[in-house]
């Protein structure tokens, strides 16, 4: 009996290790925060309806946006029957000049959900000089009105969901946005980003503002991003990973590929945006060699993320 | 009969016990021991050159045995010219795998000469009693001493000092025995600094401490049976490895068993010996004693196992059969991180060991027939089942997109031989069969820097079962003067694992140049040859030597690494009344078959000459024996085929040793 308790004992005494292991799912999470519940960004209440704006945890941050409207009747809180629901964030600055962002213009009706679907990817979060608006216009029973809402756009603390806007080689403005994963692990990953033009306006504005054309973005059809994810960091010496699979677009109008990370830390995302003809529209190819000391070379179209 | 049970459970618990008064005791007894089949001689830990070693040098005496080297400590064993995943290593039948995924740490390192009281080895698939192999078993046998009529205390102190690297070792071990209880215990410190080359250079980093200790208890419950508890408890701290970039702040290991014989007078089950085990072993490494490094990483590695042992001997006329049931589950973990440059940045993380379960449970059997007086055939096999699961699969995805995380593999081991002595010849030959599973590493691993040939290896979950076929003979002569025996064993080794470079990914280490895979060859071969023999020139002086021999190639025709070229040994003993003096060479022949493909260049020849003296006398009850000796007394600078880098070996060394016992 003393034996087993002698043994027992020094079990104990060295099964506490010296060093403890790493949790490594909970050390991802100190780094990144993973949103999933749609909360209440923004609510007005007008003509007797009270609309309410979703945001992934009620917050519009800079970069990709999924917005939900949501619109009730004030007095008995039941849904409206509404349609054309149109959607347009505009920023100002502080010499009173407007541009807006990436967005879904019409929303999409998800009838069976009870809501109203679009985007909006902020290229800017709030501050002194720069302020968002949303211009809302929607027709309940046969009623069409207009809203202003101004909104607070807060920084994305999540890199994962970093952005870039740049100008082609074909002098356009394009952005891409990073919309999943939210919270990256080591392994293969599922990315998933946006890809959009700002359309230059033809005509003049129409008197009354906001004149949507002056504001219009298109989700860019058919083009492709190629991949080549790197850890910038000097000691990795442009360490990269296999397996990375192309962004192509889907049915879904968004591009998807898979980017493969063999370790946490700062990685960057390199691109090379090409047209539907094959062209180069933006980005650089990185060289292959492995640089032990030196800040990893980087894509002139790429965006770091961490995690 | 009391006496007969007495004598049956003397051999319960180990059967070279102590000193060398009580061997002649013992050997009268021996012929009721455990049906041993199939099975090596066991050896005192003692080399021909020295009396106090380690378990290394101890083992590196043994013909099949060569050794891939770091540094100065922990020498991972290669028998027949295999690495020690190809080997199973296990401490009195237990398995216990090492936390290191850079190999630091093989099992050898966690016991100690005073707490050992032999070492089996057996060659190929003869060698499956433990669990799946292919080059053979290398089991470490605990000391354990024997119940006894009256109350017998024993013990030994050694001490010694070591001059080149300043070695200074300090090791005790006492036991106490009646006839219910028995006890064993042993103590040791070594101590050592960095040694000099042969151009008496000092090698950076090859300093060690190692701290060893072990406790067994055993009691007799029945005439016939008896209940044992051991552990052992090792420390390693501030060990160099100068041919790696990182050194090992600290290892520890815990082993620890508990088990219950019984022994039947009467019947075909002569003994039933069942044993449950756990064992801990965590490892850490430092390289930040290394100023050259340019990222600074912590590398910890852990590794737990639990098992069970249970074998019973049969014995009935001409018939004796071993069977043993093996099972064990190990978790291996190792993780990586690096330090950025900047600090304020994110550190980078990873595990080189993803959380990797393997459980194994396997029934292993030895049958020997004695034909006639003269010869003997001997049959086995095992059938395992071993089962691999990696709890953060998603890392293996990265370079095997898809493969599943949970594995079962089935792995079967045949072997048998004859043996045939006929006046002082002696002949056998046997063959065998059998598979073995990827290791952790070669399946699970995950960027595993290798500094040897500077490659980030990624392991494979899909690799097929590496499948041995093979083949051995020896022939011996025996007269009362004279000895020589002849040994060979071929191996065909199917789907033989290897690392290949990989023309995707780019390393994560910095040291390194690429990245490679485990992936199988289709075969490759190995053939193993020694010759060996012994002269009695006078009645107080006698000669030895060995010859040994090895080729392997994989299914081109290239060369395998590590296969130890042409190599002799060769010794001279005298004795004169309590004087003893001896001398010996060894050395290689230039390695010509080396692999550059592997990192291997071409190793050129060496000889080293050994002398060493001994003066043995009494302390009033105790016996003592002194010795002074020196290795490499020509300084000879060299580094062998298998020292990982090329670092150098010790220069010259003078030893001087003193061992008391009673
Ligand atoms: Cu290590």
């Amino acid at each position: 009996m003393k034996i087993l308790l002698f043994m027992a004992a020094l079990c104990v005494v060295v099964m506490s290790c010296t060093k403890g292991k790493t949790d490594y799912e909970a050390e991802i999470d100190t780094v990144v925060t993973e949103h999933v519940e749609f909360k209440e960004a923004a609510t007005v209440t007008t003509n007797g309806y009270h609309i309410r704006i979703e945001a992934l945890n009620g917050t519009f941050y800079k970069g990709y946006n999924e917005i939900r409207l949501k619109i009730t009747n004030s007095q008995t809180g039941e849904i409206s029957n509404t349609s054309g629901v149109t959607f347009l964030p505009i920023m100002t600055n502080a010499m009173g000049e407007h541009q807006s962002c990436p967005h879904r213009y019409q929303l999409m009706e998800r009838s069976d959900e009870k809501y109203f679907s679009g985007y909006a990817v902020f290229t800017e979060k709030s501050s002194l000089d720069d302020s968002w608006n949303l211009y809302l216009s929607l027709t309940v029973n046969g009623q069409t009105f207009q809203v202003e809402k101004s909104i607070n756009v807060q920084e994305q603390a999540n890199k994962n969901l970093n952005m870039t806007v740049f100008t082609g080689k074909d002098n356009e403005q394009y952005i891409i946005a990073l919309i999943s994963p939210q919270k990256p692990k080591v392994s293969e990953n599922e990315l998933l980003a946006g890809i959009y033009r700002y359309q230059k306006p033809i005509d003049n504005p129409s008197g009354v503002f906001p004149d949507p054309t002056q504001f219009s973005y298109t989700e860019v059809n058919g083009y492709m991003l190629q991949l080549d994810p790197r850890m910038p960091e000097p000691s990795m010496g442009n360490h990269s990973s296999p397996n990375n699979k192309d962004l192509t677009q889907q049915n879904d109008g968004l591009y998807h590929g898979v980017v493969n990370y063999t370790m946490t830390g700062n990685w960057t995302l390199n691109f090379i945006m090409q047209n539907q003809d094959g062209q180069i529209i933006k980005g650089t190819v990185v060289p292959d060699d492995f640089t032990p000391g030196i800040a990893g070379a980087k894509s002139d179209l790429h965006i770091d993320i961490l995690f | 009969m009391k006496k007969l049970s007495v004598g049956l459970v003397l051999l319960v618990f180990g059967i070279y016990a102590k000193a060398q008064d009580s061997q002649i005791k013992q050997d009268s007894t021996r012929r009721i021991d455990e049906v041993h089949v199939n099975r090596m001689v066991k050896k005192k830990i003692e080399t021909e050159m020295k009396m106090s070693v380690s378990v290394d040098e101890f083992l590196a005496s043994s013909e099949n045995i060569s050794f891939i080297k770091r540094g100065a400590y922990a020498w991972e064993p290669l028998l027949n010219n295999m690495s020690s995943e190809r080997t199973n290593l296990t401490i009195d039948g237990m398995h216990i795998f090492g936390a290191c995924t850079d190999k630091m740490d093989p099992i050898t390192s966690y016991v100690e000469s005073n707490n050992l009281s032999a070492i089996d080895i057996t060659s190929g698939q003869a060698g499956s009693m433990h669990g799946s192999t292919v080059s053979g078993s290398i089991d470490l046998k605990r000391k354990s001493t024997p119940f006894s009529l009256d109350p017998k205390w024993s013990g030994a102190y050694q001490t010694g000092f070591e001059w080149n690297n300043k070695q200074f070792f300090n090791m005790g071990n006492l036991s106490y025995s009646d006839d219910k209880f028995v006890a064993d215990g042993s103590i040791s410190f070594r101590k050592a600094g960095n040694y000099a080359d042969g151009h008496n250079d000092e090698v950076k980093h090859s300093q060690y401490h190692k701290f060893n200790t072990s406790l067994g208890m055993a009691y007799k419950t029945s005439p016939l049976s008896a209940l044992r508890v051991d552990a052992i408890f090792d420390m390693a701290k501030d060990v160099g490895f100068p041919a790696l970039p990182m050194d090992l702040w600290l290892s520890r290991a815990l082993i620890t068993s508990a088990s219950y014989k019984q022994m039947f007078e009467d019947g075909l089950v002569k003994v039933w010996d069942s044993k449950i085990y756990f064992n801990a072993v965590e490892h850490y490494m430092d390289d930040t004693t290394r100023p050259e490094n340019l990222v600074h990483m912590d590398m910890p590695g852990w590794s737990t196992t639990y098992g069970l042992v249970s074998k019973i001997n049969l014995k009935k006329d001409d018939y004796a059969s071993e069977i043993q049931l093996n099972a064990y589950e190990n978790v291996s973990i190792a993780e990586m991180r690096m330090y950025p440059q900047d600090r304020n940045n994110r550190t980078m993380f990873a595990y080189s060991w993803p959380w990797v379960t393997t459980r194994y449970v396997g029934l292993s059997m030895n049958n020997a027939w004695e034909i006639s007086d003269k010869s003997q055939v001997n049959v086995g096999g095992a059938l395992g089942l071993n089962y691999n699961h990696a709890k953060y699969v998603e890392f293996n995805w990265i370079f095997h997109p898809g493969t599943p995380q949970e594995k079962t593999r089935f792995l079967p081991s045949l072997h048998a031989n004859y043996q045939l002595n006929f006046d002082s010849f002696n002949f056998s030959a046997g063959t065998g069969y059998g598979h073995r599973a990827p290791s952790v590493s070669e399946g699970y691993g995950y960027y595993i820097y290798n500094s040897f040939d500077r490659y980030d290896y990624i392991g494979n979950p899909d690799l097929k079962n590496e499948i041995s076929y093979e083949m051995n003979a020896s022939l011996g002569f025996k007269k009362e003067k004279v000895g020589i025996e002849v040994k060979a064993n071929y191996f065909y080794i199917q789907n033989y694992i290897v690392g290949r470079i990989l023309n995707m990914g780019s390393p994560m280490n910095y040291q390194s140049v690429g990245v490679k895979g485990y992936t199988s060859l289709d075969h490759a071969t190995l053939f193993n040859f020694s010759i060996g023999g012994h002269y009695d020139i006078l009645q107080n002086l006698q000669w030895k030597g060995l010859l040994t021999y090895a080729r392997g190639q994989d299914d081109r025709g290239g060369n395998l690494p590590f296969i130890r070229p042409l190599s002799y040994q060769t010794s001279v003993h005298f004795t004169h009344h309590k004087i003893g003096f001896q001398t010996s060479l060894n050395g290689d022949f230039t390695q010509n078959n080396y692999s550059p493909e592997y990192g291997e260049d071409k190793t050129s020849s060496y000889k080293i000459w050994n002398v060493s003296a001994d003066y043995r006398f009494n302390i009033k009850n105790c016996k003592a024996v002194v010795q002074v000796g020196a290795e490499n007394l020509w300084n000879e600078y060299y580094s062998t085929y298998a020292d990982w880098g090329n670092i150098p070996r010790m220069g010259r060394n003078i030893f001087t040793s003193l061992k008391v016992g009673f």
